[in-house]
């Protein structure tokens, strides 16, 4: 009894330190494979949330992104990917917050780019511009990169970086966003006749609305 | 030599029969004798009214008379004689020093000096809250003489002081009880009693004791002189948030370049270009806009000192009301005499 007591009493306390955020976005990216022949470019949307509580945050996204080969391209089929971010925030110091989470993208149809999952870590830097107005700039790698069509990644082979910024509307009930992610995994496979270099790089733009509560 | 001695004559007595007139025939007489300086005449009817039933005015009147005369006649030991008989008479008599010739002064100040009498008793009107205050009291006694202090009226007298005395002598009286009480409301009279040997005066002033409540202080808004200072202030418009905008946007589309796989061709800058500008233009937009107040954090101390010093202040005044409702207020007011001392 003392215990609910206690938790009722410190409820407002707590729920006034969290702090959460659900949307939609669009998405718009640029992907290129193996050499500049196989260039994509395309469009799509995706939902996004997050959810801060004190110095700890956590943010999910999913972005469906429709990719169609660019005008010269020697790629001929468009295919669809499916990218699933997840990342963890702690705040250590100020504006200084390390990250860590996971990647996931889901290409169809299959093999037509690389399916790839890794774990990511990095660190971000967060700046209040005004009133309502927050932005971020991050850099980090990816670890432990997997991919469909195998091949492997140097310990620094895949980094990434990242640039954000979050608009308050209507009294911060809601929120415009704005997120860049730019990718560069340097993949090499062998298939016996040596390493064989098959780069990935993706920059994927995201515009968002979202609703703070 | 007996101009002065006529002319302060003359002077003196309307003065002292301003308040009443004699009564006495056989005195007017010697008092007209007098005023035409014929002093064996007024002597020898002076003389002779003493001899008659005179009030106490005629009595003080024919002795001073008597005195004026002796000066007059140059004969200064019965000059203070006779002023003697004023003095015990009337013992707060007084010459007036500017209509006065000095040879009567001094006749008189000797005559002063020679008789036991307490005079000039007097007790100021005064307010004070009990057991912080006093009523101040002075009086004079003109021989040296061991001088008892009483207040009458209440249950038992009470001795403010005895000692022996000469000359003025101011006393405070605290107006307590001998339990440290204030005394009760009513009417008191204070009583001088000189003693020598056998010779013994009297002076008495009756004074009136009234209680009252003691004022409480009013509890403090604001402390006079310090006001409170704004917690907050607006600071001034600054080109920081659209520089931080571009530095972040520069560094994202920079890293975007040094970061691109050669092979791959050159880099896209389309989303890093479209999210920067973004971040850009929300960067104006601030810089533009009136700043949010900022917390002043030297002001919010300031604020909380004060607001700790008035809360002190205000314990404090509330800790001395609840005192000073404890207390009481003392009027002491003297009344008029009745009569003069023994």
């Amino acid at each position: 009894m003392k215990a609910v007591l206690a938790l009722v009493a410190c409820l407002p306390t707590v729920l006034a330190a969290q702090h959460g955020s659900a949307g939609v976005q669009v998405a718009f990216g640029d992907y290129r494979e193996v050499s500049s022949d196989l260039h994509y470019r395309g469009s799509g949307g995706g939902v996004a949330g997050s959810f801060t509580f004190r110095k700890l945050g956590i943010e999910a996204s999913v972005a469906g992104i429709t990719y169609d080969p660019v005008k010269g391209s020697s790629a001929t089929v468009s295919f669809k990917a499916t990218q699933l971010d997840v990342r963890v925030r702690y705040e250590i110091s100020g504006p200084v917050s390390a990250e860590v989470g996971f990647v996931n993208r889901k290409i169809k149809p299959e093999f037509e780019a690389q399916s790839m999952g890794a774990v990511r870590a990095g660190v971000r830097l967060s700046y209040p511009l005004g009133p309502g107005v927050q932005m971020g700039l991050r850099g980090g790698m990816l670890f432990g990169s997997k991919f469909s069509g195998g091949g492997t990644v140097s310990g620094v082979g895949a980094l990434e970086l990242g640039l954000n910024m979050a608009v308050d509307a209507l009294r911060g009930r809601l929120r415009l966003t704005g997120d860049y992610d730019f990718q560069r995994i340097a993949r090499t496979t062998n298939g016996g006749g040596g390493d064989v270099a098959v780069p990935i790089q993706q920059a994927l733009g995201r515009l968002g609305l979202a609703v703070a509560f | 030599m007996r101009y002065p001695v006529l002319l302060g004559s003359l002077l003196l007595m309307p003065a002292a029969l301003g308040a009443q007139t004699i009564q006495n025939a056989t005195l007017r007489r010697a008092q007209a004798a007098y005023d035409n300086l014929d002093y064996r005449q007024a002597l020898a009817l002076a003389r002779t009214a003493q001899r008659e039933r005179l009030n106490g005015f005629d009595r003080a009147r024919d002795y001073e008379l008597l005195a004026l005369t002796y000066s007059a006649m140059d004969s200064i030991l019965k000059a203070v004689d006779a002023f003697k008989e004023v003095i015990s008479l009337e013992p707060e008599r007084e010459l007036d020093p500017t209509r006065t010739s000095p040879k009567v002064l001094s006749a008189f100040q000797v005559a002063l000096t020679q008789v036991l009498v307490v005079r000039q008793l007097r007790v100021d009107s005064t307010d004070f809250v009990g057991g912080q205050g006093a009523v101040a009291i002075r009086y004079t006694v003109t021989q040296p003489a061991r001088v008892v202090t009483r207040i009458l009226g209440g249950q038992a007298p009470l001795k403010i002081d005895s000692a022996v005395a000469t000359g003025q002598v101011n006393l405070r009286w605290q107006a307590r009880l001998a339990n440290g009480d204030p005394v009760p409301p009513g009417n008191y009279t204070v009583v001088v009693e000189a003693t020598v040997g056998q010779n013994s005066f009297s002076a008495s002033q009756p004074i009136r004791v009234t209680h009252g409540a003691v004022d409480t202080l009013p509890h403090l808004v604001s402390l006079p002189g310090y006001d409170y200072l704004p917690e907050s202030e607006i600071p001034p418009k600054s080109w920081k948030p659209m520089g931080l905008a571009l530095v972040y946007s520069g560094i994202a589309i920079a890293g975007t370049s040094a970061l691109s796989q050669g092979d791959l061709g050159s880099a896209s800058f389309r989303e890093a270009g479209v999210i920067g500008g973004g971040l850009m233009v929300a960067g104006f937009v601030v810089m533009l806009r009136k700043p949010a107040p900022q917390p002043a954090r030297g002001n919010i101390l300031y604020n909380r000192l004060l607001r700790e010093q008035l809360t002190r202040r205000n314990a404090e005044i509330a800790q001395d009301n609840v005192r000073r409702r404890q207390q009481v207020a003392l009027r002491v007011v003297p009344l008029s005499r009745t009569g003069g001392g023994r």
